[in-house]
């Protein structure tokens, strides 16, 4: 049964669109252990960001379960507001809250959700902005930054939250390459630091240095899963073979 | 046509009638449309909200409206809710200028309920997963985030809106209502001049909408300069 050390477990989900046209998911299972660090790759339209949204009921599976801390968030009676707080979420496109400066961005949810007061929420905020060296742009707004700082400050708005995982979808597919390590540079500081992560990437090398496990994923299915040596080097799955000899 | 003519009537009906003209039919009309647009917006927002509502009996409600009142002349929602109001409402007997303001402003719900729905539906969904994936409420993410950012789309739309109704409530002088036409009527009929009110009503017309159009555009230009910073 469930060990207090698994953070996350992924029974069986299917997410199917239209009405089952599309299955974007197709019985998907994994567990996720805390302080561990998951990657989860595959070619374009396999599933990926709706496996990880479900995650954060963003998506909410046809059929299936996905226990965090041991309750099932697709049970209807759940308040998921409570537990997405406890998940924070990164996007390939920032999406900061474009009227707000930087720091109402990072200090909205905190204080509207009543965990800090005020002046909590703006010393943790300038405590993590001090960290990625963006303090200075606490009074901006999110349009007068680099696409790399508006991505780093859309990680520093989640774990301003203090969340137990974070969940990561392309976080550097639409930066400019020479963006991409500044964003990358802090995850692996995360990564450290021992906080759970969810990493939905095209960056192999980071998967391979950073993550405790890598997932393939092909199809809507988890084809193979593995220690990033393991799947990487001695990949089992022809699709992952295919796969890799594309991409690496 | 004789235009000297034509034009000295013009300068000499103005000489005479302007204050009817320019004062009194133009606080009939601009007051009307701002009636209307304010009232359009409240009972719009509220049709917005059954739109998009999880509710589907709402849901349908709201669109059967809009549809119908979209898909009809004005003109005959005038005389509909001219004949009909007092019938339903006895209050509302002789009472023609609370009855053409209602059916303008229930005529104006329906398209103004639209602007809203689009304004809110043009945010970035992106937005919404951003605050809702941060643990904040639907209502919570829609107050802080959503209507913020929407009213940017909103508000020159609703500008627009009035201008549209400052002219349409020209429809309404079929009702003798006061407003810059019925002042048209008139003086035809102390005059039996026909064409030169009608200019100098059309000079007015342009002349007002002409400026509000310059000042909803240059209230979008600020907006958008809002958005870049
Ligand atoms: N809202 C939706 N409606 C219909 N089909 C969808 C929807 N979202 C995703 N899909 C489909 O589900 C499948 C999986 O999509 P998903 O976005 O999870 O892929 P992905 O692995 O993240 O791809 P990418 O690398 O391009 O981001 C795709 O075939 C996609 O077209
Ligand atoms: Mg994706």
């Amino acid at each position: 049964m469930a060990t207090n050390n698994e953070l996350i477990r992924v029974v069986d989900v299917v997410k199917e669109y239209n009405k089952g046209e599309v299955k974007a998911l197709n019985g998907c299972s994994l567990t996720v252990n805390r302080g561990e660090v998951v990657a989860i790759v595959g070619s374009s339209g396999s599933g990926k960001s709706t496996m990880l949204r479900c995650l954060n009921m963003l998506e909410v599976p046809t059929s299936g379960h996905i226990y965090f801390d041991g309750v099932d968030l697709a049970d209807k009676n759940v308040d998921i507001n409570l537990h997405r707080r406890k998940m924070g979420m990164v996007f390939q496109h920032f999406n900061l809250f474009p009227h707000k400066t930087v720091m109402q961005n990072i200090m909205l949810a905190p204080v509207h959700l009543k965990l800090k007061t005020k002046a909590e929420a703006r010393a943790k905020g300038e405590e993590l902005l001090k960290r990625i060296g963006l303090l200075e742009k606490a009074n901006e707004y999110p349009n007068m930054l680099s696409g790399g700082q508006k991505q780093r400050i859309a990680i520093v708005r989640a774990l301003a939250m203090e969340p137990e995982v974070m969940l990561f979808d392309e976080p550097t597919s639409a930066l400019d390459p020479e963006m991409v390590n500044e964003v990358l540079d802090l995850m692996r500081d995360l990564a450290k630091a021992g906080m759970t992560m969810v990493v939905v990437t095209h960056e192999m090398g980071f998967a391979r240095e950073v993550a405790d496990r890598v997932i393939f994923m092909d199809g809507g299915q988890i084809l193979e899963s593995n220690t990033p040596e393991k799947l990487f080097d001695h990949p089992q799955n022809p699709r992952l073979k295919d796969f890799l000899s594309k991409v690496l | 046509m004789n235009f000297a003519v034509i034009g000295q009537n013009i300068v000499k009906l103005w000489l005479k009638y302007w204050d009817k003209f320019l004062i009194t039919g133009m606080e009939y009309t601009l007051s009307l449309a701002a009636l209307t647009v304010f009232f359009g917006a409240i009972i719009g927002s509220m049709i917005a909200l059954m739109r998009m509502s999880k509710i589907p009996p709402l849901r349908w409600i709201a669109a059967v409206y809009t549809e119908l009142i979209r898909g009809t002349p004005m003109l005959l929602q005038l005389y509909l809710f001219y004949f009909a109001l007092p019938q339903l409402i006895p209050f509302l007997n002789r009472k023609q200028y609370l009855c053409v303001a209602i059916a303008l402003i229930c005529n104006s719900a329906a398209y103004v309920s639209e602007i809203i729905r689009s304004g809110i539906q043009a945010v970035d969904i992106g937005q919404t997963e951003a605050a809702r994936s941060l643990g904040m409420s639907k209502s919570l993410t829609m107050t802080e985030i959503i209507l913020p950012q929407a009213v940017k789309n909103i508000l020159p739309a609703l500008c627009n809106e009035f201008i549209m109704i400052t002219k349409d409530t020209s429809l309404a002088s079929t009702f003798f209502i006061g407003d810059l036409m019925t002042q048209v009527l008139l003086v035809k009929g102390a005059t039996y001049l026909t064409f030169e009110p009608l200019v100098i009503a059309a000079a007015i017309y342009f002349v007002v909408t002409f400026i509000l159009s310059k000042l909803v555009a240059l209230l979008e230009r600020r907006m958008r300069r809002g958005d870049i910073r």
